[in-house]
């Protein structure tokens, strides 16, 4: 549990960190778009390059950055797999059954690779350099438009920032939970199936119930402070667009432009 | 006179199908600047009545009065305004991401400007001591710090009445000793109205008076010092025996005579030590 | 049952960016039939150690003997259950394990976990009911339809029922009231006293160290930094002072008397003791006095 490292956030001081939310928050969005013009080696190594430059100004080790990528391991090796046996086209390597390996395919499987490599990393620097509450309140502000048709942007972004705010809480409780249950003597993750099934309810029981009573105890607590809707609510956080934020976005822009140029 | 708070008759019950009410006719009346402990054991419904008196429950029957105005769907924002409540579990009522977002909170919701927000983020946090940890996550302060910014989150409002539900009960010695001792700060030296719901016989001793709920009834309201009398009967309405209380129990059974009128600590300790070194 | 500690190192998310050392050379013996309170700061280990004891965790270097398990960083998970049969836990607010329909089935599965059958299972929870106190009319009732006092007895029953000769409880009183709070220790002292049950207590209450334990172990920092008796250890004001921790209340008493020149050979713990070091006096002086 404790392994999880999307969303969580290490304190600093970088350029990274000081960037507006917003800018972090579109950029991200925008890289991932991005990522899938590459083509080729050229567009790559220019987009690792960026992204290696990103987490040199965030003052964040590597290391935390390849962690970020290991929950998401094997999601990564099934799709570089079927990329390396089931692509068509360019010399026939080997071939076995609906299995083929081909150049092109072992070419495209390093693609996909380095694609998920670079998403993953982009979208864990922006959560290593930005607080759930900045993150939560960046998407507010991007989404406010919507409120003219009417979409409760403000109660979403509450429910978001309240979500973030108890995921620590609730892995605590989650922990503490199995704990005492393994106590007892069930054994998380083993034997059959359907055994294993059965293990979850002693969990799931008791962190519903818990959760409804935090619930119930936020809900009165917001109501005693005068919480009655986002109507007439004034902002404490205040985000600042900067200099710094203007310069990545052309940045960007220049990049994008780069991309389709060397694309093959 | 009317006081800050008075209530008249309430009663209240949570589902129709209870037989009994679990608020009673209560008749309350709290003075401007009173430092008022309710105790009572856990389920007798002093957490009950807090709520009510803040507008959180609805009552059955009967009228509560804050600071001369009524209570009614209308009066409940305002009357709202002047009431601060810290509850029991630290966790459960922080609803900011960090701790100036968490004070801020009370202060978004009435509107305030960003300015003026700041400003009184800022004092709030330096009477609660917290000014340094103003941009820390909950999940990096222990329970009583949580209660402090739960008190700043309070103060920031600058309400006139502060209701403290049992907010020491889950902290540890250090932690509860700090919040004890704020709340004396906050109804001695800045003069709010205290209302603090407890189990702590620390706490209770600090109040004015104390009033005794069991079964949604107020059974007893007493000074402090009368109350604790009672010796044995305290821990059956809820609260601890006081220890010289206690000790001057254990030495009647050995054949001491001691004097009847309630003795704190120092003044046991004077007895003894007059008894003792008499020559 | 006793319990061998050496040498015991733990580090959390050893190898990470996050890794951070919790228990640093702890030794220690805790033998067969007694009460020993591990006091310490939030943040002392003494959560890590207690979880140790149970198999929650395995060590990260040195080892834990209880009995004759021995548990070293290469145990396999499965020989840790042995180990958990025999050791129940009582975490902090214990009543948040509580999921089945019934009380009964609640404290039954425990029992049926480690292999009894159901008729079994819940003639022992029908036993552990009655010992902390359950009334039976509850037995059939839904666990959260209970009182929060109620509710943790329930708990406790559920850690009893699996039978272990070895209980650690954890804070066991957080959040009762007074009554409660007594009601709760004096079980314990009971489960001690009749069934011979090995406890161990964490807890902040200086005043429960001096009522009921016999051994004391204090941590600070990931290390153990004291183990010797309650007497031993709050004879020492200064000390505890200087690692911010508290005494119980008869000896804060008894201290405040000493310093205003009434002689006590040693430092009482108990309100008991303390009523009669000071009656002895009083007796003396009042026989001085009459002769």
């Amino acid at each position: 549990m404790d392994k999880m490292l999307l969303g969580r956030y290490i304190n600093g001081d970088s350029l990274i960190h000081r960037m507006d939310p917003r800018a972090k928050l579109f950029l991200s969005f925008y890289f991932i778009v991005i990522v899938f013009l590459c083509n080729n080696w050229q567009t790559y190594v220019l987009m690792a390059a960026l992204v290696l430059l990103f987490i040199k100004l965030s003052d964040i080790s590597l290391g935390f950055f390849i962690k970020g990528v290991r929950p998401l391991i094997w999601l990564i090796l099934f799709t570089v797999l079927l990329q390396i046996f089931f692509s068509s086209g360019g010399n026939v390597y080997w071939q076995w059954g609906p299995f083929t390996v081909t150049d092109r395919g072992l070419l495209n499987a390093v693609f996909v690779f380095c694609r998920f490599v670079l998403i993953i990393f982009m979208s864990t620097l922006l959560t290593l350099t930005t607080t759930p509450i900045e993150i939560s309140d960046g998407l507010e502000s991007l989404l406010k438009p919507l409120t003219k048709i009417k979409v409760p942007v403000y109660e979403i972004a509450l429910m978001l920032s309240i979500a973030l705010r108890f995921v620590p809480t609730l892995m605590d409780e989650t922990t503490k939970i199995m704990n005492a249950q393994r106590a007892r003597g069930v054994n998380f993750g083993e034997g059959s199936l359907i055994k294993q099934i059965k293990s979850v309810i002693p969990l799931l029981i008791p962190l519903f119930v818990s959760s409804f009573n935090r619930a119930e105890d936020l809900a009165t607590a917001m109501e005693a402070r005068g919480y009655h809707g986002g109507e007439g609510r004034t902002k404490y956080r205040k985000q600042e667009w900067k200099q710094n934020d203007t310069i990545g976005v052309i940045l960007f822009i220049v990049l994008t432009a780069a991309l389709i140029f060397l694309r093959s | 006179m009317s006081g800050i708070i008075d209530i008249k008759d309430l009663c209240f019950r949570y589902s129709q199908e209870n037989e009994e009410l679990d608020l009673s006719h209560i008749d309350l009346h709290v003075n401007e600047g009173e430092w008022l402990a309710v105790i009572g054991h856990n389920g007798s419904g002093k957490s009950t009545l807090a709520k009510a008196i803040d507008g959180l429950i609805a009552p059955e029957a009967g009228e509560i009065y804050i600071d001369g105005e009524k209570l009614t769907d209308q009066s409940l924002w305002n009357i709202r305004k002047k009431i601060g409540m810290v509850f029991q579990n630290p966790d459960n009522q922080f609803v900011g991401a960090d701790v100036e977002g968490d004070v801020a909170f009370g202060l978004e919701n009435q509107g305030i400007e960003r300015e003026e927000m700041h400003a009184r983020v800022k004092e709030a946090l330096e009477v609660v001591g917290m000014q340094d940890f103003a941009q820390h996550e909950p999940v990096r302060l222990s329970g009583g710090q949580k209660q402090r910014v739960a008190i700043a989150g309070v103060l920031a409002l600058r309400p006139k009445i502060v209701i403290f539900d049992e907010s020491t009960s889950m902290l540890d010695p250090e932690g509860r000793m700090q919040i004890i001792s704020l709340i004396r700060q906050l109804n001695k030296k800045e003069g709010f109205t205290v209302l603090s719901i407890t189990h702590d016989i620390d706490e209770a001793s600090l109040a004015d008076r104390v009033i005794v709920v069991d079964d949604g009834k107020i059974i007893d309201d007493s000074l402090p010092q009368d109350l604790f009398q009672k010796g044995n009967q305290l821990i059956e309405i809820g609260l601890d025996v006081p220890y010289p209380q206690r000790l001057k129990g254990e030495l009647a059974q050995r054949g001491i005579d001691l004097p009847q009128e309630y003795m704190d600590e120092g003044s046991l300790v004077n007895w003894l030590c007059r008894s003792i070194l008499k020559n | 049952m006793s319990i061998h500690i050496e040498k015991l190192n733990y580090v959390y998310q050893s190898g990470t960016p996050f890794s951070h050392r919790a228990l640093t050379d702890v030794s220690l013996d805790i033998a067969d039939n007694t009460y020993t309170a591990i006091i310490g700061h939030t943040g002392s280990g003494k959560s890590t150690l207690l979880q140790h004891l149970n198999g929650l965790l395995k060590p990260t270097s040195g080892s834990l003997t209880v009995e004759n398990n021995k548990i070293t960083a290469e145990t396999k998970n499965k020989e840790l259950n042995d180990l958990r049969r025999h050791v129940g836990f009582v975490f902090q607010f214990p009543e948040a394990q509580l999921f089945e329909e019934t009380v009964l089935k609640d404290i039954a599965f425990a029992p049926k976990n480690f292999g009894k059958s159901d008729e079994e299972a819940e003639q022992i929870a029908v036993k552990m009911a009655k010992l902390v106190g359950l009334p039976d009319s509850v037995l059939q009732k839904s666990p959260f339809e209970l009182s929060g006092g109620q509710m943790r007895r329930v708990a406790i029953a559920g850690v009893l029922a699996m039978e272990p000769q070895i209980l650690v409880l954890d804070e066991p009183t957080a959040g009762l009231d007074p009554k409660g709070r007594l009601e709760m220790m004096e079980m314990f002292d009971r489960l001690h006293k009749e069934q011979h049950l090995t406890i161990i207590l964490v807890t902040h209450q200086m005043n429960d160290v001096a009522n009921y334990a016999d051994h004391v172990i204090v941590m600070e920092k990931g290390r153990v930094i004291a183990d010797s008796q309650p007497a031993e250890i709050f004879s020492d004001p200064e000390w505890l002072k200087a690692h911010h921790l508290g005494l119980p209340q008869t000896t804060a008493f008894a201290a405040k008397l000493q310093q205003q020149g009434v002689p006590f050979k040693t430092l009482p713990l108990t309100e008991a003791q303390l009523a009669a070091q000071l009656a002895d006096m009083m007796n003396e002086q009042g026989g001085g006095l009459r002769g």
